[in-house]
């Protein structure tokens, strides 16, 4: 085996893909991307939480404790769904994916806003089967501010266990619930319209999405 | 590498030999290596914040200290779904990491292996949970807490956790996807939350097996005046143990984790599993609350309804001994100054306690109304009895020490004047509201007071007929009708006339023989 | 005979992978060559009993795979290297490898000098109580060759192991080959015909899922001197040779 003619196309070899500049080309790159982090089992999981929400909302599910506690299931939900969004974060690449062109930062934002803009779209319709205490606005905060709380950890420490960031912040908004807490870093307990809450959400979120999109999501080092 | 020419020893395969050395050392190797520690760090700090910190604010009793963190679930909450998600990623680790092949390639059956790494898992979780229980019980030792430690809910406790790693592990070896981990935390959390809001709107029946479940298994007099009845926990215990063994047992099912025969036990372990889990739900369906805690008579041992002997402590300062408790010494001198002012308007007259003492308390669920009269006046001489752990003690929930003199007082004045557990005719209602005027309780103050937490369902007859029915915006109306005016044409009376007629028609009062218009 | 294989097919949905291979070898070193997608891999994994073949019969170690008690048997006294290695990255050198000596039912009490034995086997002593994770890939190669060769096994499979091996390793490797055929059967599948040439005392080529040669490496390189085809080496000669007979339509037999 020699060198030369490294750089032609043998004959009758089966001719390269075009570089990925054209639309055709970075459709399928993203496709192939969307693959690798399996988001489309991400959608489906997102599509059935939204199910459940629409099923606890129509049988009113909820925990003892008065007004602020009709909302502790439904952000469970929300919550849900953030940890779905975080978990897909992190490729199976490692090392070989991060050593690629420019691409790779572009489609992990493009993925991460796209797959929180579907989760809070679905559970948007799944909250007409009832009445979704605080409404879309409230929820389109919570998801976006527990989706943050997952990506910080999937890119920090580990991309897999990017859900455990929005399960500590529900387990400590059900002590907020509880207390009363009035800080907007627990937008939960905010009003929906409270331009507090929403810039802590926001801030986390984009905090989460701008981590991500550097390093992306953290190989685990156990199990 | 070496192409060593000496005769290789050949070692003749073990099979069923040194079974307990193999599974040591595969234990010790997933032991080692199992991803549980990673997480621990973060379930410390919600631990701390969920379980711990709420805890504070009640009195420093170990019943109303672990009410929120065992009696209701929290670390079960705090580390349940944690270990679920992590046991999950565990039971996932072959699918993810391409050791499906080599694994398969192995004499000893996939079972075996699986059980190893899952019981390396729950190991760890167990272990976290009762140190970190232990060292939260360590700090309220520390604190002096009253009474004695819960310890079969911690065994619930234990035993939950055990459940939730099965659980996890189960669901990551079925589904060995990214989406396992969240999915069993997720799962987990929204079962125990589900499992709350059952267990408070049922407060009998099969839902007592929920680790929520507070209602009616948590006398506050347990550790203090009885020892914790341990039906309950038992039945628990067998729901979450046979909860796992199932889970455990179905991972061998698969015709991939073993031989016929193994797969055949793995059946029968399956099976006798969900058979303990269904008998425990059952024997928690006969569950009955007695003055103890939740009785199974299945499960029920006599000598955990013996009371744990005590000397009380007592003062005199309110004319007739008040003797407690020695865990209830702090709150003496309240209880002294809450009783002084209506023990002396029961003084000298027909019933009136020569002693006062403290019985245990009955913990009726749901709105958390003591149930029957409350105090009881018993004997010859009459001894009054305090249920002091149903009552609203200062820094319990919330309570004040006003609230608890309000308490007190409504409760002693309806023990005196009206026998039973019933609300009391007109004319027994305007003497108790007299004589609540002249211990401090206001005529127009009455009806809200009616309404405090903690009182029995008389209370709110009561207060019914002292507002003659009215209800105002807040709910509580103003006093009003003939129950009212006769009232106030008792507190009219000079005390010493109002006594000397309550000397000679108390009897027939409490007989019902008194009507509004016989009142003086 | 420690492998007999009698007219073994497998399918993977409407992939033929193996299609109707019979084969016999015993104790020695048995090579098995083929282009990617020949069915080499998926031959190995029916030996190896991790999958069982669609039709046809396998006898291995004189016990038959398709009783459990049979499979169980043969894994005990069996070494297995995959293509594709996983590996726990938490794990060091040593529990990986002792990890699957327990699985294979290894005596527990002998278990550690085994592991010990094998780890230095592969020149990985000073690397006995690293992660996986920070060996390089030819290190993880030979990682999973010690556990492959832990329990002594009386039949040795091994898919592409010298993949990542430096020469010098190389070399050993097929040194150890030759020690362990000498009281096992060996089966190797490999691209790398030098590593045949050096180690085996049989080999069969593979093609779209048949065996198209089986003989001593003497006569793949007959064959190759016959055809006069292209090739750097006798071997490869014999292999391109047999490899363009088939495609041509002519079947190839020794």
């Amino acid at each position: 085996m020699t060198v030369a003619g490294v750089h032609s196309t043998p004959q009758g070899a089966v001719p390269a893909r075009s570089p990925a500049t054209s639309a055709a080309g970075l459709g399928y790159m993203a496709w192939l991307y969307l693959v690798s982090r399996r988001v489309p089992a991400a959608l489906g999981l997102i599509a059935a939480t939204a199910a459940v929400l629409a099923a606890a909302l129509h049988w009113r599910w909820s925990i003892a404790g008065g007004p602020a506690a009709q909302q502790f299931i439904p952000l469970t939900l929300e919550a849900a769904s953030a940890a779905i969004v975080a978990v897909t974060a992190y490729g199976p690449f490692g090392e070989t994916e991060r050593a690629t062109g420019r691409w790779l930062p572009y489609l992990r934002l493009a993925v991460v806003l796209a797959l929180t803009a579907a989760a809070v779209g679905a559970l948007a319709a799944a909250a007409a089967a009832g009445d979704l205490p605080g409404g879309a606005l409230a929820m389109l905060r919570n998801v976006a501010g527990l989706t943050g709380t997952g990506l910080l950890p999937a890119a920090a420490v580990s991309g897999a266990f990017g859900w455990a960031g929005p399960l500590a912040y529900l387990l400590i908004a059900e002590g907020a619930f509880a207390g009363s807490w009035t800080t907007p870093w627990m937008w939960p307990t905010r009003p929906p319209h409270d331009l507090g809450g929403a810039l802590c959400a926001a801030a986390v979120f984009a905090a989460g999405v701008t981590l991500i999109t550097m390093r992306g999501g953290r190989d685990h080092r156990a199990g | 590498m070496t192409a060593a020419t000496a005769a290789p020893v050949r070692h003749a395969p073990g099979g069923a030999r040194a079974v307990p050395l193999t599974a040591a050392r595969l234990l010790r190797i997933e032991l080692r290596r199992n991803a549980m520690p990673w997480i621990l760090p973060l379930i410390a700090v919600l631990f701390w914040f969920d379980s711990y910190r709420p805890s504070t604010s009640q009195p420093p009793f170990w019943i109303l200290r672990t009410f929120w963190n065992m009696g209701q679930g929290h670390t079960i909450i705090d580390f349940g779904p944690f270990v679920a998600g992590v046991a999950a990623w565990m039971g996932s680790r072959d699918g993810r990491r391409g050791m499906a092949d080599m694994v398969t390639g192995t004499a000893r059956p996939r079972w075996v292996a699986q059980l190893a790494t899952w019981g390396a898992t729950a190991i760890w979780a167990v272990v976290a949970y009762l140190a970190f229980v232990g060292i939260m019980f360590a700090v309220y030792a520390h604190q002096g807490l009253l009474g004695s430690p819960p310890w079969w809910w911690v065994a619930v406790g234990a035993a939950a956790v055990t459940t939730f790693s099965a659980a996890g592990f189960a669901l990551g070896v079925c589904f060995p996807s990214r989406f396992a981990a969240a999915l069993a935390a997720f799962g987990g959390f929204l079962l125990m939350m589900l499992s709350s809001q059952t267990g408070f709107s049922h407060t009998s029946g099969w839902a007592q097996i929920l680790p929520t479940n507070s209602n009616g298994n948590f006398q506050l007099d347990s550790g203090v005046l009885y020892p914790y009845l341990p039906d309950l926990p038992i039945a628990r215990i067998m729901f979450f143990a046979g909860l796992t063994v199932a889970t455990v047992g179905l991972l061998g099912l698969p015709a991939r984790a073993g031989g016929p025969w193994l797969r055949r036990t793995a059946a029968v372990i399956a099976v006798a599993g969900l058979a303990a889990a269904g008998t425990a739900v059952g024997l928690a369906d006969t569950a009955r609350l007695s003055a103890r805690g939740m009785d199974i008579s299945a499960l029920h041992d006599a000598a955990s309804d013996r009371p744990t002997p005590y000397t009380p402590v007592c003062d005199h300062a309110a004319g007739v001994p008040v003797c407690l408790n020695p865990a209830y010494r702090r709150w003496l001198p309240d209880v002294t100054a809450a009783l002084r002012p209506v023990l002396t308007e029961s003084a000298g007259l027909p019933g009136a306690p020569t002693r006062t003492t403290q019985i245990g308390a009955t913990y009726s669920s749901g709105d958390g109304a003591v149930p029957g009269p409350g105090l009881t006046l018993s004997g010859r001489p009459p001894v009054l009895g305090i249920p002091l752990g149903a009552l609203n003690l200062p820094g319990a929930f919330g309570s004040t020490a006003a609230e608890l003199t309000q308490q007190l007082q409504v409760l002693f004045v309806h023990a005196f004047v009206i026998p039973g557990a019933g609300s009391g005719t007109p004319g027994q209602l305007a003497v108790q509201a007299a004589l609540l005027q002249g211990a401090g309780i206001p005529l127009k103050a009455q009806p809200s007071a009616l309404t405090d937490y903690g009182l029995p369902s008389w209370a709110r007859a009561t207060q019914h007929a002292l507002t003659n029915g009215r209800q105002s915006a807040n709910g509580v109306g103003p006093v009003t009708g003939p129950v009212y005016a006769a009232a106030q044409r008792l507190t009219g009376l000079p005390p010493v006339s109002l006594h000397a007629w309550l000397a000679a028609h108390l009897t027939a009062l409490r007989a019902g023989q008194i009507t509004l218009a016989q009142l003086p | 005979m420690n492998v007999e294989i009698a007219d073994v097919t497998r399918r993977f949905g409407r992939t033929e992978a193996v299609a109707g291979v019979s084969l016999e070898t015993g104790p020695g070193v048995f090579g098995l060559l083929g282009p990617n997608g020949a069915g080499k891999t998926t031959l190995l994994r029916m030996v190896a009993t991790v999958v069982p073949p669609s039709s046809g019969g396998l006898r291995l170690l004189g016990r038959d795979p398709a009783s459990y008690a049979g499979r169980r048997e043969i894994r005990r006294r069996l070494g297995y290297l995959p293509q594709n290695l996983g590996y726990y990255s938490g794990f060091t050198v040593t529990e990986f490898v002792e990890y699957f000596a327990l699985l294979k039912e290894m005596p527990a009490g002998q278990v550690p000098r085994a592991v010990a034995a094998a780890v230095e086997r592969v020149d990985l002593g000073a690397k006995a109580r690293a992660k996986l994770r920070t060996l390089s890939g030819g290190m993880l190669r030979r990682v999973g060759i010690a556990q492959a060769i832990v329990n002594d096994p009386e039949l040795l499979l091994l898919d592409e192991p010298t993949a990542g091996l430096d020469p010098e390793q190389r070399m050993m490797f097929r040194a150890l080959l030759r020690d362990f055929g000498q009281r096992a059967t060996v089966v190797v599948s490999t691209h790398l015909v030098e590593d045949v040439g050096a180690a085996c005392s049989e080999v069969a080529l593979m093609d779209q899922g048949r065996i198209v040669f089986h003989g001593t490496p003497g006569d793949l390189v007959a064959r190759g001197q016959e055809s006069g085809a292209a090739g750097d080496a006798p071997l490869e000669r014999g292999y391109s040779a047999v490899l363009a007979a088939v495609r041509s339509g002519v079947a190839a037999r020794s």
